[in-house]
């Protein structure tokens, strides 16, 4: 039966198609035009299929500025094998140069759609401001990675990789983040920021509130995050507790392009280092990286945080032929 | 009467016709049987479409026209003499496109006119020609049929057969494109605010 509607369908366009060409042409006579309104009238759906064939047609005449100036007609202008000369179509040098900008644009700010979802990333020492349609904003650290999804009522985003900040516009439909099986839903003009673990994730609020839930497969309850909370969540379980507001300027010293240390290991201090660079640091030696260490220091300067490291303590540097720096104690 | 049937098409053409991409993808959603095709429920959709009277009052035409689409699935649906589980659990699954994006402004670009050109060539030969003297070099169909060689109604079924292709290609991809972006980075948001 299907397939039966399947060609009454293309009767129908054939025949609207038909009635666009006729009424095109400059012998169209009064009595087509009669026939025409009379075919119309018949039905809701002759006059559809007619407005949308009609809309193509109309649609075609861009094609009249690929018309050579002064030429005679030439029937194969658009011949497959020519069309790449045809000034109209062919890529200026210009154009060239705009879609090559185009592709580095791609590869450097790292934006991917497909379909209804929007992927923005950043690489390795990157950070990225996105600000969405209803000016909610994500602020994204290094090597990291969300995907935005606006429909069906819902606001949702996604944190695939790394860490960021969601500030949240006030607006109608909810916001939620999904990051690690957790859901969170933010309330309007929430500040929070998000950072995978390699189990679970970090959630700290700065502004507004959260709704947590850390496994949405089973019904326990939400964890309500408010202003001043962290909490720390994965298949271990979740636990809160509230931060200072200096401490959430620390854990997000990395808006301003700083790492701030205040009394974290050595051991944490380099792993966070190796986050923003390409350029690893490595302890050879356990015995140092228990060391405790305070201070801002540059993302993107290994060396300068090194060069603190070796001149405070008894630690040695030294740069192998791949650039790791290797920490290892001296003397 | 004649001038509000004109401006009821006119509110169609505009506001539901460059639905179509949208359409078709969320129609797809009701066929995964294989037992309908969903480009016969956006045909469908747009029959009931154009003969609403209340048009003026419609405020958001793409949830409009989408629960048209889910009325016109579930009526093929009751117009079938085996039900499939997947048919009927898919219906229940298969949420309200509510939030589907507005209309979409035809691209006057280069990129609009290349897949026009990319269309017309995809065309057979001497389809393609009729076409090529009919919509670029703005000749008549007798023309046509002169410079050819062919009868008038011949040269007609070239023109029709070449519109059908494109008026469904065009259906199909162009204006997905600029309904993606979810966001804009902060050069391209001041670009947006400076328009304003």
């Amino acid at each position: 039966m299907e397939r039966e509607t399947g060609s009454r369908r293309e009767t129908v366009r054939q025949a609207a198609a038909l009635w666009v060409v006729r009424l095109d042409d400059p012998s169209c006579s009064d009595a087509d035009r009669a026939a025409f309104q009379a075919w119309r009238d018949e039905s809701h759906e002759h006059e559809a299929a007619f407005e949308r064939e009609a809309v193509a047609w109309a649609r075609l005449d861009r094609l009249r500025v690929l018309r050579p100036p002064g030429e005679r007609p030439d029937r194969d202008l658009l011949e497959p094998a020519r069309r790449s000369s045809l000034p109209g179509l062919s890529r200026s040098p210009w154009a060239r140069g705009m879609a090559a900008a185009a592709v580095a644009a791609l590869v450097v700010t790292g934006v991917m759609s497909f379909g209804t979802s929007t992927a923005y990333a950043t690489a390795i020492g990157e950070r990225r401001v996105v600000v969405l349609s209803d000016n909610s904003r994500i602020e994204l650290n290094t090597d990291s990675k969300v995907v935005v999804r606006y429909r069906n009522g819902v606001r949702e985003v996604r944190l695939v990789r790394g860490e960021a900040v969601f500030e949240a516009a006030k607006d109608a439909r909810p916001f939620v983040i999904k990051a690690a099986d957790a859901v969170m839903q933010a309330d309007g003009s929430a500040e929070l920021a998000v950072r995978l673990r390699s189990d679970g994730a970090v959630v700290t609020v700065r502004k507004g509130a959260v709704d947590l839930d850390p496994e949405p497969t089973e019904r326990k309850d939400e964890l309500r995050l408010n202003a001043g909370v962290a909490a720390i969540y994965g298949s271990a379980g979740s636990r809160s507790r509230s931060v200072s507001e200096s401490e959430i300027d620390r854990a997000l010293a990395w808006r301003q392009g700083a790492i701030a240390l205040n009394g974290q290991s050595l051991e944490q201090a380099v792993a966070e280092f190796n986050r923003y660079n390409r350029q690893q640091v490595s302890i050879a030696d356990p015995s140092i990286s228990g060391l405790r260490l305070a201070g801002y220091f540059q993302t993107t300067e290994p060396k300068g945080f090194v060069a603190a490291v070796t001149s405070a303590f008894p630690v040695r540097a030294t740069e192998g032929a791949d650039g790791t720096i290797r920490l290892s104690r001296r003397g | 009467m004649a001038q509000d049937d004109e401006d009821r098409r006119a509110w169609f053409r505009r506001e539901i016709l460059p639905l179509e991409p949208d359409l078709t993808a969320y129609a797809r959603q009701f066929c995964r049987d294989g037992q309908t095709d969903p480009e016969d429920l956006v045909h469908e959709t747009f029959a009931r479409a154009i003969a609403c009277k209340t048009w003026r009052e419609v405020g958001n035409p793409a949830a409009f026209a989408t629960r048209i689409l889910r009325n016109c699935a579930l009526d093929a649906l009751r117009r079938r003499k085996v039900l499939t589980i997947t048919a009927v659990a898919d219906f229940e699954r298969i949420e309200p496109m509510d939030e589907a994006p507005g209309a979409q402004t035809v691209l006057e670009s280069r990129e609009e006119l290349r897949a026009l050109a990319d269309a017309i060539a995809e065309l057979p030969a001497q389809c393609r020609r009729a076409f090529t003297l009919r919509k670029v070099y703005s000749l008549s169909p007798e023309e046509i049929a002169v410079r050819m060689g062919l009868s008038v109604s011949t040269v007609e079924k070239h023109l029709v057969k070449g519109l059908r292709y494109c008026s469904d290609k065009l259906g199909r991809r162009i204006g997905r494109k600029n309904k993606v972006d979810e966001g804009r980075s902060w050069s391209a948001k001041r670009d947006h605010d400076a328009k304003r």
